[in-house]
Protein backbone atom coordinates (compact mmCIF):
# COMPACT_ATOMS: atom_id res chain seq x y z
CA UNK A 1 0.00 0.00 0.00
CA UNK A 2 2.73 2.51 0.92
CA UNK A 3 4.67 1.55 -1.85
CA UNK A 4 2.40 2.55 -4.41
CA UNK A 5 3.16 6.47 -2.53
CA UNK A 6 6.62 6.44 -2.61
CA UNK A 7 7.14 8.70 -5.58
CA UNK A 8 5.23 11.15 -3.28
CA UNK A 9 8.39 12.82 -1.72
CA UNK A 10 6.80 16.87 -1.35
CA UNK A 11 10.08 18.97 -1.41
CA UNK A 12 10.88 20.85 1.51
CA UNK A 13 13.22 23.81 1.49
CA UNK A 14 13.78 23.31 -2.40
CA UNK A 15 16.71 25.50 -3.72
CA UNK A 16 14.26 27.04 -6.27
CA UNK A 17 12.25 28.51 -3.57
CA UNK A 18 15.34 29.89 -2.67
CA UNK A 19 16.19 31.62 -5.98
CA UNK A 20 12.47 32.23 -7.46
CA UNK A 21 11.03 34.20 -4.66
CA UNK A 22 11.52 37.16 -3.97
CA UNK A 23 13.39 38.35 -0.22
CA UNK A 24 11.05 37.12 1.91
CA UNK A 25 10.32 39.93 4.11
CA UNK A 26 10.51 43.23 2.19
CA UNK A 27 13.48 45.29 2.72
CA UNK A 28 12.42 49.04 2.62
CA UNK A 29 14.75 51.45 4.38
CA UNK A 30 14.31 52.09 7.72
CA UNK A 31 13.10 55.87 8.58
CA UNK A 32 14.00 54.82 12.52
CA UNK A 33 17.69 54.52 12.13
CA UNK A 34 19.56 51.40 14.23
CA UNK A 35 17.58 49.86 15.76
CA UNK A 36 15.61 49.19 12.90
CA UNK A 37 13.52 46.93 10.91
CA UNK A 38 16.87 45.55 9.02
CA UNK A 39 18.01 43.70 12.33
CA UNK A 40 14.58 42.64 13.85
CA UNK A 41 13.31 41.14 9.97
CA UNK A 42 17.19 39.30 9.80
CA UNK A 43 15.77 37.69 13.48
CA UNK A 44 12.28 37.01 11.72
CA UNK A 45 13.57 35.74 8.96
CA UNK A 46 15.92 33.15 10.74
CA UNK A 47 13.09 32.30 12.68
CA UNK A 48 10.92 31.69 9.49
CA UNK A 49 13.19 29.55 7.78
CA UNK A 50 12.70 27.10 10.60
CA UNK A 51 9.16 27.29 9.58
CA UNK A 52 6.40 26.13 7.79
CA UNK A 53 3.94 28.79 9.17
CA UNK A 54 4.92 31.96 10.95
CA UNK A 55 2.30 34.23 12.34
CA UNK A 56 3.94 37.30 14.08
CA UNK A 57 1.43 39.85 15.98
CA UNK A 58 -0.86 39.38 13.36
CA UNK A 59 -4.30 40.99 13.60
CA UNK A 60 -7.25 40.94 11.26
CA UNK A 61 -10.07 43.26 11.10
CA UNK A 62 -12.93 43.05 8.37
CA UNK A 63 -13.73 46.20 6.67
CA UNK A 64 -17.03 45.86 8.87
CA UNK A 65 -15.21 46.35 11.70
CA UNK A 66 -15.46 42.59 12.82
CA UNK A 67 -12.29 42.16 14.70
CA UNK A 68 -11.52 38.28 13.98
CA UNK A 69 -7.75 37.82 15.54
CA UNK A 70 -5.81 40.30 17.21
CA UNK A 71 -2.00 39.89 17.98
CA UNK A 72 -2.01 35.68 17.37
CA UNK A 73 1.43 34.79 17.05
CA UNK A 74 2.03 31.22 15.33
CA UNK A 75 5.12 28.74 14.42
CA UNK A 76 4.35 25.56 12.42
CA UNK A 77 7.02 23.86 12.14
CA UNK A 78 7.71 21.34 8.83
CA UNK A 79 5.86 18.07 9.51
CA UNK A 80 3.78 19.49 12.29
CA UNK A 81 0.00 17.81 12.23
CA UNK A 82 -2.08 20.55 13.80
CA UNK A 83 -5.17 20.89 15.09
CA UNK A 84 -7.15 24.28 14.60
CA UNK A 85 -10.32 24.63 17.24
CA UNK A 86 -12.91 27.18 18.24
CA UNK A 87 -16.54 27.83 18.16
CA UNK A 88 -18.35 28.51 14.78
CA UNK A 89 -17.09 31.97 13.80
CA UNK A 90 -14.40 32.40 16.38
CA UNK A 91 -11.81 32.99 12.82
CA UNK A 92 -10.65 29.44 12.28
CA UNK A 93 -11.60 29.98 8.79
CA UNK A 94 -10.19 33.10 8.87
CA UNK A 95 -6.91 32.04 9.63
CA UNK A 96 -6.07 29.74 7.36
CA UNK A 97 -7.42 32.24 4.71
CA UNK A 98 -4.47 34.36 5.56
CA UNK A 99 -2.16 31.39 5.01
CA UNK A 100 -2.84 31.08 1.69
CA UNK A 101 -3.78 34.77 0.66
CA UNK A 102 -7.07 34.85 0.32
CA UNK A 103 -7.29 36.69 2.93
CA UNK A 104 -4.92 40.10 4.00
CA UNK A 105 -3.99 40.72 7.61
CA UNK A 106 -4.91 43.81 9.03
CA UNK A 107 -1.25 43.99 10.91
CA UNK A 108 1.59 41.56 11.21
CA UNK A 109 4.11 39.61 9.88
CA UNK A 110 2.60 36.81 7.80
CA UNK A 111 5.38 33.78 6.46
CA UNK A 112 4.62 30.74 4.63
CA UNK A 113 7.23 28.49 3.43
CA UNK A 114 9.63 31.18 3.73
CA UNK A 115 7.84 33.25 1.69
CA UNK A 116 6.09 36.58 2.86
CA UNK A 117 2.37 37.28 2.19
CA UNK A 118 1.93 40.48 4.65
CA UNK A 119 4.11 42.26 6.55
CA UNK A 120 2.88 45.66 8.32
CA UNK A 121 6.56 46.39 9.88
CA UNK A 122 7.69 48.81 6.69
CA UNK A 123 7.02 52.23 6.81
CA UNK A 124 4.08 50.93 3.99
CA UNK A 125 2.68 47.56 4.36
CA UNK A 126 4.01 44.95 2.20
CA UNK A 127 1.82 42.96 0.20
CA UNK A 128 2.81 40.17 -1.65
CA UNK A 129 2.46 40.05 -5.83
CA UNK A 130 0.18 38.18 -7.55
CA UNK A 131 2.68 35.97 -9.21
CA UNK A 132 5.27 35.28 -6.33
CA UNK A 133 1.49 34.65 -4.30
CA UNK A 134 0.73 31.95 -7.27
CA UNK A 135 3.88 30.76 -6.89
CA UNK A 136 3.36 29.53 -3.34
CA UNK A 137 -0.07 28.79 -3.71
CA UNK A 138 1.33 26.13 -6.43
CA UNK A 139 3.05 24.27 -2.90
CA UNK A 140 -0.06 24.61 -0.93
CA UNK A 141 -3.40 22.19 -0.86
CA UNK A 142 -6.22 23.84 0.30
CA UNK A 143 -9.29 21.95 1.20
CA UNK A 144 -11.99 24.60 1.18
CA UNK A 145 -14.63 24.53 4.07
CA UNK A 146 -17.09 24.71 1.05
CA UNK A 147 -15.46 22.29 -1.52
CA UNK A 148 -15.94 24.88 -4.63
CA UNK A 149 -15.79 21.74 -6.70
CA UNK A 150 -17.06 22.33 -10.14
CA UNK A 151 -20.87 21.05 -11.05
CA UNK A 152 -20.17 20.81 -14.31
CA UNK A 153 -16.94 18.64 -14.74
CA UNK A 154 -16.44 15.19 -13.35
CA UNK A 155 -14.55 14.29 -10.36
CA UNK A 156 -11.30 13.03 -12.70
CA UNK A 157 -11.62 16.56 -14.17
CA UNK A 158 -12.49 18.22 -10.95
CA UNK A 159 -8.98 16.77 -9.74
CA UNK A 160 -7.29 17.62 -12.88
CA UNK A 161 -8.48 20.62 -13.36
CA UNK A 162 -5.67 21.80 -10.53
CA UNK A 163 -2.38 20.61 -12.40
CA UNK A 164 -4.01 22.49 -15.53
CA UNK A 165 -4.38 25.53 -13.86
CA UNK A 166 -0.77 25.05 -12.57
CA UNK A 167 0.18 24.55 -16.47
CA UNK A 168 1.08 21.08 -16.21
CA UNK A 169 1.43 18.80 -19.45
CA UNK A 170 -1.76 16.03 -20.25
CA UNK A 171 0.41 12.87 -19.59
CA UNK A 172 1.92 14.26 -16.56
CA UNK A 173 -1.48 15.17 -15.50
CA UNK A 174 -2.55 11.43 -16.18
CA UNK A 175 -0.07 10.50 -14.36
CA UNK A 176 -0.99 12.10 -10.94
CA UNK A 177 -4.87 11.33 -10.93
CA UNK A 178 -5.06 7.02 -10.43
CA UNK A 179 -2.76 7.58 -7.33
CA UNK A 180 -4.59 10.79 -5.87
CA UNK A 181 -7.44 9.41 -6.21
CA UNK A 182 -6.71 5.83 -5.34
CA UNK A 183 -5.51 7.57 -1.82
CA UNK A 184 -9.13 8.72 -1.02
CA UNK A 185 -10.68 5.80 -1.93
CA UNK A 186 -12.83 7.06 -5.16
CA UNK A 187 -11.04 5.71 -7.98
CA UNK A 188 -14.62 3.98 -9.03
CA UNK A 189 -16.09 7.34 -9.38
CA UNK A 190 -13.55 9.31 -11.71
CA UNK A 191 -16.42 9.78 -14.18
CA UNK A 192 -19.18 10.81 -12.05
CA UNK A 193 -20.17 14.57 -11.67
CA UNK A 194 -19.95 16.09 -7.93
CA UNK A 195 -24.00 15.94 -7.83
CA UNK A 196 -24.05 12.77 -8.08
CA UNK A 197 -21.21 11.98 -4.87
CA UNK A 198 -22.37 11.67 -1.29
CA UNK A 199 -21.35 14.41 1.00
CA UNK A 200 -18.62 12.57 2.50
CA UNK A 201 -17.96 11.51 -1.15
CA UNK A 202 -17.37 14.96 -2.36
CA UNK A 203 -15.91 16.31 0.85
CA UNK A 204 -12.51 13.30 -0.01
CA UNK A 205 -12.75 14.73 -3.82
CA UNK A 206 -12.24 17.75 -2.25
CA UNK A 207 -9.21 16.61 -0.59
CA UNK A 208 -7.90 14.78 -3.69
CA UNK A 209 -7.95 18.08 -5.17
CA UNK A 210 -6.08 19.45 -2.51
CA UNK A 211 -3.33 16.93 -2.37
CA UNK A 212 -2.71 16.45 -6.25
CA UNK A 213 -0.04 18.93 -6.76
CA UNK A 214 2.35 17.42 -3.91
CA UNK A 215 1.61 20.32 -1.73
CA UNK A 216 4.31 20.89 0.91
CA UNK A 217 1.68 22.24 3.10
CA UNK A 218 -1.91 21.07 3.80
CA UNK A 219 -4.61 23.81 5.07
CA UNK A 220 -8.04 21.68 5.55
CA UNK A 221 -10.65 23.86 6.57
CA UNK A 222 -13.48 21.49 8.15
CA UNK A 223 -12.56 18.36 6.17
CA UNK A 224 -14.83 16.29 8.33
CA UNK A 225 -17.12 18.56 8.49
CA UNK A 226 -20.10 16.81 7.54
CA UNK A 227 -18.89 13.22 8.21
CA UNK A 228 -20.35 10.36 10.28
CA UNK A 229 -17.51 9.51 12.78
CA UNK A 230 -16.51 6.37 10.47
CA UNK A 231 -15.77 9.14 7.27
CA UNK A 232 -13.92 11.22 9.60
CA UNK A 233 -11.69 8.70 10.76
CA UNK A 234 -11.12 7.60 7.28
CA UNK A 235 -10.40 11.45 6.04
CA UNK A 236 -8.16 11.64 9.25
CA UNK A 237 -5.71 8.74 8.71
CA UNK A 238 -5.50 9.98 4.70
CA UNK A 239 -4.46 12.97 6.61
CA UNK A 240 -1.92 11.40 8.81
CA UNK A 241 -0.70 9.18 5.77
CA UNK A 242 0.46 12.32 4.27
CA UNK A 243 2.06 13.76 7.30
CA UNK A 244 4.30 10.93 7.63
CA UNK A 245 5.32 11.40 4.26
CA UNK A 246 6.55 14.78 5.34
CA UNK A 247 3.48 17.26 4.68
CA UNK A 248 2.61 19.47 6.83
CA UNK A 249 -1.15 19.44 7.87
CA UNK A 250 -3.21 22.61 9.71
CA UNK A 251 -6.99 21.35 9.81
CA UNK A 252 -9.56 22.96 11.13
CA UNK A 253 -12.18 20.98 13.34
CA UNK A 254 -15.53 21.17 15.31
CA UNK A 255 -15.18 17.44 16.64
CA UNK A 256 -13.44 17.42 20.18
CA UNK A 257 -13.76 13.90 19.98
CA UNK A 258 -11.94 13.79 16.68
CA UNK A 259 -9.23 15.99 17.74
CA UNK A 260 -8.91 14.14 21.22
CA UNK A 261 -8.44 10.97 19.52
CA UNK A 262 -5.53 12.18 17.19
CA UNK A 263 -3.89 13.33 19.73
CA UNK A 264 -1.74 16.03 17.74
CA UNK A 265 -0.80 19.59 18.33
CA UNK A 266 -4.13 21.72 19.76
CA UNK A 267 -4.39 24.95 19.12
CA UNK A 268 -7.46 26.93 20.21
CA UNK A 269 -9.25 30.33 18.93
CA UNK A 270 -11.16 32.15 21.22
CA UNK A 271 -12.44 35.74 21.64
CA UNK A 272 -9.52 36.62 18.84
CA UNK A 273 -6.73 35.11 20.71
CA UNK A 274 -4.53 31.98 19.94
CA UNK A 275 -4.04 29.33 22.94
CA UNK A 276 -1.57 26.28 22.34
CA UNK A 277 -3.66 23.73 24.12
CA UNK A 278 -1.43 20.80 23.26
CA UNK B 1 13.30 19.27 -25.50
CA UNK B 2 11.33 19.57 -22.33
CA UNK B 3 11.33 23.59 -23.56
CA UNK B 4 9.79 22.50 -26.38
CA UNK B 5 7.07 19.93 -24.69
CA UNK B 6 6.50 22.75 -22.27
CA UNK B 7 5.56 25.11 -25.48
CA UNK B 8 3.33 23.02 -27.37
CA UNK B 9 1.29 22.09 -23.83
CA UNK B 10 1.00 26.31 -23.57
CA UNK B 11 -0.26 26.19 -26.74
CA UNK B 12 -2.55 23.15 -26.83
CA UNK B 13 -4.04 24.25 -23.38
CA UNK B 14 -4.20 27.95 -24.69
CA UNK B 15 -6.08 26.65 -27.53
CA UNK B 16 -8.47 24.09 -25.83
CA UNK B 17 -9.91 27.23 -23.54
CA UNK B 18 -10.61 29.43 -26.07
CA UNK B 19 -12.40 26.81 -27.64
CA UNK B 20 -14.17 26.57 -24.44
CA UNK B 21 -14.45 29.97 -24.36
CA UNK B 22 -16.09 30.07 -28.00
CA UNK B 23 -18.61 27.37 -26.81
CA UNK B 24 -19.17 29.31 -23.87
CA UNK B 25 -19.91 32.39 -26.24
CA UNK B 26 -22.88 30.64 -28.54
CA UNK B 27 -24.69 33.53 -29.93
CA UNK B 28 -22.50 36.49 -28.58
CA UNK B 29 -19.77 35.53 -30.85
CA UNK B 30 -21.78 36.46 -33.64
CA UNK B 31 -22.90 39.57 -32.56
CA UNK B 32 -19.04 40.26 -31.69
CA UNK B 33 -17.62 39.27 -35.15
CA UNK B 34 -20.86 40.84 -37.12
CA UNK B 35 -20.35 44.12 -35.44
CA UNK B 36 -16.71 44.40 -36.23
CA UNK B 37 -16.83 42.50 -39.83
CA UNK B 38 -19.69 45.78 -40.64
CA UNK B 39 -16.86 48.09 -39.52
CA UNK B 40 -14.10 46.87 -41.21
CA UNK B 41 -16.53 46.17 -43.81
CA UNK B 42 -17.08 50.35 -44.10
CA UNK B 43 -13.78 50.74 -43.56
CA UNK B 44 -12.32 48.63 -46.29
CA UNK B 45 -14.81 50.32 -48.90
CA UNK B 46 -14.51 53.97 -47.88
CA UNK B 47 -10.11 53.82 -48.30
CA UNK B 48 -11.20 51.85 -52.13
CA UNK B 49 -13.28 54.50 -52.98
CA UNK B 50 -11.02 57.16 -51.97
CA UNK B 51 -8.34 55.71 -53.61
CA UNK B 52 -10.53 55.71 -56.44
CA UNK B 53 -11.25 59.59 -56.13
CA UNK B 54 -7.34 59.87 -55.68
CA UNK B 55 -6.62 58.14 -58.89
CA UNK B 56 -9.02 60.19 -60.98
CA UNK B 57 -8.30 63.36 -59.47
CA UNK B 58 -4.62 62.35 -60.96
CA UNK B 59 -5.62 61.20 -64.07
CA UNK B 60 -7.92 64.00 -64.96
CA UNK B 61 -4.92 66.58 -65.04
CA UNK B 62 -3.77 65.58 -68.32
CA UNK B 63 -7.76 65.50 -69.99
CA UNK B 64 -8.77 68.79 -68.83
CA UNK B 65 -8.70 71.30 -71.28
CA UNK B 66 -9.13 75.26 -71.09
CA UNK B 67 -10.84 76.26 -73.87
CA UNK B 68 -9.50 80.12 -74.44
CA UNK B 69 -11.45 82.14 -76.98
CA UNK B 70 -10.19 85.19 -78.20
CA UNK B 71 -11.16 89.05 -79.24
CA UNK B 72 -13.01 89.46 -82.88
CA UNK B 73 -10.11 90.36 -84.77
CA UNK B 74 -7.14 88.79 -83.06
CA UNK B 75 -5.35 86.23 -84.54
CA UNK B 76 -4.64 83.20 -82.27
CA UNK B 77 -1.06 82.07 -83.96
CA UNK B 78 0.02 85.73 -82.67
CA UNK B 79 -0.66 84.73 -78.56
CA UNK B 80 0.31 81.45 -79.33
CA UNK B 81 4.21 81.86 -78.04
CA UNK B 82 2.88 84.36 -75.00
CA UNK B 83 0.76 81.04 -73.56
CA UNK B 84 2.99 78.27 -74.07
CA UNK B 85 5.60 81.32 -71.72
CA UNK B 86 3.34 80.77 -68.67
CA UNK B 87 4.15 78.77 -65.82
CA UNK B 88 2.41 75.16 -65.59
CA UNK B 89 1.14 75.18 -69.23
CA UNK B 90 1.78 71.63 -71.21
CA UNK B 91 0.24 72.59 -74.77
CA UNK B 92 -1.28 74.60 -77.16
CA UNK B 93 -3.35 73.93 -79.68
CA UNK B 94 -4.65 76.45 -82.13
CA UNK B 95 -8.21 76.79 -83.46
CA UNK B 96 -8.68 79.31 -86.19
CA UNK B 97 -12.07 80.39 -86.94
CA UNK B 98 -12.13 79.13 -90.33
CA UNK B 99 -11.32 75.77 -89.17
CA UNK B 100 -13.69 75.87 -86.41
CA UNK B 101 -16.44 77.25 -88.96
CA UNK B 102 -15.93 74.14 -90.81
CA UNK B 103 -15.86 71.66 -88.44
CA UNK B 104 -19.38 73.56 -87.83
CA UNK B 105 -20.72 72.97 -91.07
CA UNK B 106 -19.82 69.76 -91.59
CA UNK B 107 -21.25 69.20 -88.35
CA UNK B 108 -24.50 71.06 -89.40
CA UNK B 109 -24.40 68.71 -92.75
CA UNK B 110 -23.19 71.29 -95.04
CA UNK B 111 -20.57 69.21 -97.09
CA UNK B 112 -20.59 71.33 -100.23
CA UNK B 113 -16.90 72.60 -100.53
CA UNK B 114 -18.74 75.39 -103.05
CA UNK B 115 -20.80 76.29 -99.99
CA UNK B 116 -18.58 75.99 -97.32
CA UNK B 117 -16.67 78.67 -99.26
CA UNK B 118 -18.84 81.22 -99.77
CA UNK B 119 -19.99 81.03 -96.36
CA UNK B 120 -16.55 81.40 -94.74
CA UNK B 121 -16.85 84.85 -95.69
CA UNK B 122 -20.02 85.41 -93.28
CA UNK B 123 -17.89 83.58 -90.33
CA UNK B 124 -19.27 84.70 -86.71
CA UNK B 125 -16.53 82.97 -84.85
CA UNK B 126 -13.60 83.79 -82.91
CA UNK B 127 -9.92 82.41 -83.11
CA UNK B 128 -9.71 79.90 -80.01
CA UNK B 129 -6.97 77.95 -78.35
CA UNK B 130 -6.88 74.42 -76.74
CA UNK B 131 -4.77 75.40 -73.52
CA UNK B 132 -3.54 72.08 -71.12
CA UNK B 133 -2.07 72.30 -67.64
CA UNK B 134 0.35 69.86 -66.62
CA UNK B 135 -1.49 69.36 -63.42
CA UNK B 136 -5.23 69.48 -62.20
CA UNK B 137 -4.34 71.68 -59.59
CA UNK B 138 -2.34 74.53 -61.70
CA UNK B 139 -5.57 74.46 -63.63
CA UNK B 140 -6.93 77.36 -62.11
CA UNK B 141 -3.85 79.46 -62.01
CA UNK B 142 -3.31 79.07 -65.84
CA UNK B 143 -6.98 79.59 -66.42
CA UNK B 144 -6.04 83.17 -64.45
CA UNK B 145 -3.41 84.21 -66.07
CA UNK B 146 -5.06 83.37 -69.42
CA UNK B 147 -7.63 86.10 -68.64
CA UNK B 148 -5.73 88.61 -67.80
CA UNK B 149 -3.84 88.40 -71.14
CA UNK B 150 -4.67 91.09 -73.70
CA UNK B 151 -7.36 90.00 -76.58
CA UNK B 152 -8.68 87.50 -74.51
CA UNK B 153 -12.40 87.55 -74.20
CA UNK B 154 -13.43 84.31 -73.06
CA UNK B 155 -12.09 81.33 -70.58
CA UNK B 156 -13.44 78.26 -69.82
CA UNK B 157 -12.63 75.00 -68.21
CA UNK B 158 -13.82 72.31 -65.84
CA UNK B 159 -13.67 73.53 -62.83
CA UNK B 160 -17.36 72.37 -62.02
CA UNK B 161 -15.62 68.57 -62.01
CA UNK B 162 -12.99 69.63 -60.53
CA UNK B 163 -14.44 70.79 -57.78
CA UNK B 164 -17.09 68.26 -57.50
CA UNK B 165 -14.28 65.65 -56.87
CA UNK B 166 -12.77 67.41 -54.64
CA UNK B 167 -16.11 67.66 -52.43
CA UNK B 168 -16.52 63.93 -52.71
CA UNK B 169 -12.80 63.36 -51.63
CA UNK B 170 -13.51 65.64 -48.66
CA UNK B 171 -16.83 64.07 -47.69
CA UNK B 172 -15.41 60.44 -48.03
CA UNK B 173 -13.13 61.44 -45.57
CA UNK B 174 -15.41 62.69 -43.31
CA UNK B 175 -18.21 60.39 -43.41
CA UNK B 176 -15.39 57.47 -43.27
CA UNK B 177 -13.68 58.87 -40.58
CA UNK B 178 -17.01 59.43 -38.28
CA UNK B 179 -18.66 56.10 -39.20
CA UNK B 180 -15.53 54.20 -38.27
CA UNK B 181 -15.52 56.32 -35.09
CA UNK B 182 -18.80 55.60 -34.15
CA UNK B 183 -18.50 51.88 -35.10
CA UNK B 184 -15.41 50.90 -33.72
CA UNK B 185 -16.72 52.31 -30.50
CA UNK B 186 -19.81 49.71 -30.94
CA UNK B 187 -17.19 46.99 -31.68
CA UNK B 188 -15.67 47.44 -28.83
CA UNK B 189 -18.30 47.57 -26.53
CA UNK B 190 -19.86 44.15 -27.84
CA UNK B 191 -16.94 42.58 -27.68
CA UNK B 192 -15.92 43.64 -24.05
CA UNK B 193 -19.46 42.78 -23.07
CA UNK B 194 -18.77 39.17 -25.09
CA UNK B 195 -15.70 38.51 -23.12
CA UNK B 196 -16.95 40.16 -19.54
CA UNK B 197 -20.35 37.43 -19.72
CA UNK B 198 -17.65 34.46 -20.59
CA UNK B 199 -15.76 35.67 -17.80
CA UNK B 200 -18.45 35.82 -15.68
CA UNK B 201 -20.05 32.56 -16.35
CA UNK B 202 -16.59 31.07 -15.59
CA UNK B 203 -15.92 33.04 -12.63
CA UNK B 204 -16.36 29.93 -10.41
CA UNK B 205 -13.67 28.24 -12.19
CA UNK B 206 -11.80 31.42 -12.30
CA UNK B 207 -11.71 31.58 -8.83
CA UNK B 208 -10.54 28.38 -8.20
CA UNK B 209 -8.08 28.70 -11.01
CA UNK B 210 -6.52 31.52 -8.69
CA UNK B 211 -6.67 29.80 -5.68
CA UNK B 212 -4.99 26.82 -6.83
CA UNK B 213 -1.72 28.85 -8.34
CA UNK B 214 -2.39 30.08 -11.97
CA UNK B 215 -0.73 33.04 -12.91
CA UNK B 216 -3.01 35.53 -14.30
CA UNK B 217 -1.82 35.68 -17.91
CA UNK B 218 -2.65 31.37 -17.40
CA UNK B 219 -6.19 32.63 -17.19
CA UNK B 220 -6.65 35.50 -18.97
CA UNK B 221 -4.91 34.68 -22.15
CA UNK B 222 -7.83 32.76 -23.23
CA UNK B 223 -9.80 35.54 -23.52
CA UNK B 224 -6.92 37.08 -24.72
CA UNK B 225 -6.75 35.28 -27.94
CA UNK B 226 -10.63 35.03 -28.06
CA UNK B 227 -10.63 38.61 -28.90
CA UNK B 228 -7.78 38.66 -31.05
CA UNK B 229 -9.49 35.87 -32.81
CA UNK B 230 -12.91 37.64 -33.48
CA UNK B 231 -10.38 40.31 -35.04
CA UNK B 232 -8.89 38.12 -37.66
CA UNK B 233 -12.12 36.28 -38.47
CA UNK B 234 -13.86 39.42 -38.62
CA UNK B 235 -10.97 40.93 -41.04
CA UNK B 236 -10.81 37.60 -43.40
CA UNK B 237 -14.65 38.39 -43.57
CA UNK B 238 -14.81 41.99 -44.37
CA UNK B 239 -12.03 41.73 -46.97
CA UNK B 240 -13.91 38.84 -48.44
CA UNK B 241 -16.99 41.36 -48.68
CA UNK B 242 -15.22 44.33 -50.24
CA UNK B 243 -13.67 42.05 -53.16
CA UNK B 244 -17.05 40.95 -53.84
CA UNK B 245 -18.59 44.33 -53.75
CA UNK B 246 -16.36 45.84 -56.10
CA UNK B 247 -18.50 45.31 -58.98
CA UNK B 248 -21.63 46.67 -57.36
CA UNK B 249 -19.87 49.67 -56.05
CA UNK B 250 -19.06 50.55 -59.07
CA UNK B 251 -22.50 50.30 -60.89
CA UNK B 252 -23.74 52.56 -57.80
CA UNK B 253 -21.25 55.06 -58.20
CA UNK B 254 -22.26 55.52 -61.77
CA UNK B 255 -25.83 55.28 -61.36
CA UNK B 256 -25.36 57.55 -58.34
CA UNK B 257 -22.61 60.47 -58.89
CA UNK B 258 -23.12 60.10 -62.41
CA UNK B 259 -18.90 59.61 -62.92
CA UNK B 260 -18.53 57.11 -65.15
CA UNK B 261 -14.67 57.80 -65.26
CA UNK B 262 -14.70 57.20 -61.76
CA UNK B 263 -12.83 53.69 -61.18
CA UNK B 264 -12.82 51.53 -58.17
CA UNK B 265 -9.48 50.71 -58.96
CA UNK B 266 -9.10 46.85 -58.27
CA UNK B 267 -5.19 46.50 -58.19
CA UNK B 268 -3.65 42.94 -59.14
CA UNK B 269 -2.43 40.91 -56.50
CA UNK B 270 1.00 41.21 -57.45
CA UNK B 271 1.12 44.95 -56.21
CA UNK B 272 2.21 45.77 -53.12
CA UNK B 273 -1.17 47.97 -53.14
CA UNK B 274 -3.44 44.79 -53.22
CA UNK B 275 -2.04 43.57 -49.99
CA UNK B 276 -2.26 46.32 -48.11
CA UNK B 277 -5.66 46.56 -47.56
CA UNK B 278 -6.51 43.15 -46.33
CA UNK B 279 -3.45 43.91 -44.44
CA UNK B 280 -4.63 46.98 -42.69
CA UNK B 281 -8.21 45.27 -41.93
CA UNK B 282 -6.46 42.13 -40.18
CA UNK B 283 -4.19 45.22 -38.15
CA UNK B 284 -7.39 47.01 -37.45
CA UNK B 285 -9.49 43.65 -36.26
CA UNK B 286 -7.01 42.39 -33.80
CA UNK B 287 -6.37 45.60 -32.49
CA UNK B 288 -9.89 46.33 -31.69
CA UNK B 289 -10.31 42.43 -30.78
CA UNK B 290 -7.23 42.15 -28.33
CA UNK B 291 -8.07 45.90 -26.61
CA UNK B 292 -11.71 44.91 -26.01
CA UNK B 293 -10.86 41.64 -24.56
CA UNK B 294 -8.46 43.25 -22.89
CA UNK B 295 -10.21 45.92 -21.45
CA UNK B 296 -12.94 43.01 -20.40
CA UNK B 297 -10.91 41.51 -18.39
CA UNK B 298 -8.54 44.35 -16.63
CA UNK B 299 -11.26 44.33 -13.87
CA UNK B 300 -10.97 40.80 -12.98
CA UNK B 301 -7.22 40.35 -12.41
CA UNK B 302 -7.72 41.46 -9.31
CA UNK B 303 -7.06 38.69 -6.92
N1 LIG C 1 -15.59 38.84 4.54
C1 LIG C 1 -15.99 39.06 5.80
N2 LIG C 1 -16.43 40.27 6.18
C2 LIG C 1 -16.82 40.51 7.43
N3 LIG C 1 -16.80 39.61 8.40
C3 LIG C 1 -16.37 38.37 8.10
C4 LIG C 1 -15.95 38.03 6.79
N4 LIG C 1 -15.59 36.74 6.79
C5 LIG C 1 -15.77 36.29 8.03
N5 LIG C 1 -16.24 37.25 8.84
C6 LIG C 1 -16.53 37.15 10.26
O1 LIG C 1 -15.38 36.69 10.91
C7 LIG C 1 -15.71 35.77 11.92
C8 LIG C 1 -14.89 34.49 11.74
O2 LIG C 1 -15.31 33.83 10.57
P1 LIG C 1 -14.69 32.44 10.17
O3 LIG C 1 -15.29 32.01 8.88
O4 LIG C 1 -13.23 32.53 10.21
O5 LIG C 1 -15.22 31.53 11.33
P2 LIG C 1 -14.94 29.99 11.57
O6 LIG C 1 -14.20 29.87 12.84
O7 LIG C 1 -14.34 29.38 10.37
O8 LIG C 1 -16.40 29.46 11.76
P3 LIG C 1 -17.02 28.05 11.32
O9 LIG C 1 -16.58 27.06 12.31
O10 LIG C 1 -18.48 28.27 11.37
O11 LIG C 1 -16.55 27.77 9.95
C9 LIG C 1 -17.20 35.57 11.86
O12 LIG C 1 -17.78 36.29 12.88
C10 LIG C 1 -17.59 36.13 10.53
O13 LIG C 1 -18.85 36.74 10.64
MG1 LIG D 1 -14.92 28.12 8.92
Amino acid sequence: MISQHLSYKPRFHSSWTAIASPPTLPTQPDPGGSLGFYGSSQTRATQAVNSMVSLRGVSKVFPNGSLVLRDVDLEVRPGEFVFVTGVSGAGKSTLLRLLYGAEQATRGTVVVDQVCLFSSEGRRPYRIPPRPLAMLRRRLGVVFQDYRLLANRTLGENVAFVLRAQGLSPAEIRRRIGPTLKMVGLTEKRDRFPHELSGGEQQRLSLARAIVNMPVLLLADEPTGNLDPENSLLVLQILERLNSFGVTIIMTSHDPYLVERAGHRVVRIEGGHLYDMR
Amino acid sequence: MWALSRFFNKILYLLQETGLGLRRGGWLNWAAVSTLLVLLFLVGISIQLSWGVDATVQSLGGQLEISVYLEPERQAVDLQPQVTQLPHVAEVKVITKDQAWRTLLLEMGIEDEEAIQTQLGDNPLVDAMRVKADSTEALGEVAAHLRQLEGVDQVYYGDQVVQQLAQIQEMLRLGSLGITGVLALTAVAVITTTIRLIVMARRREIEVMQLVGATAAWIYLPFILQGCLFGVISALGAWGLVLGSQQLLQELLEKLIAFPFLKVIQADSNQLEFWFLPLMLLGMGVFLGTSSSLIAVRKSTSR
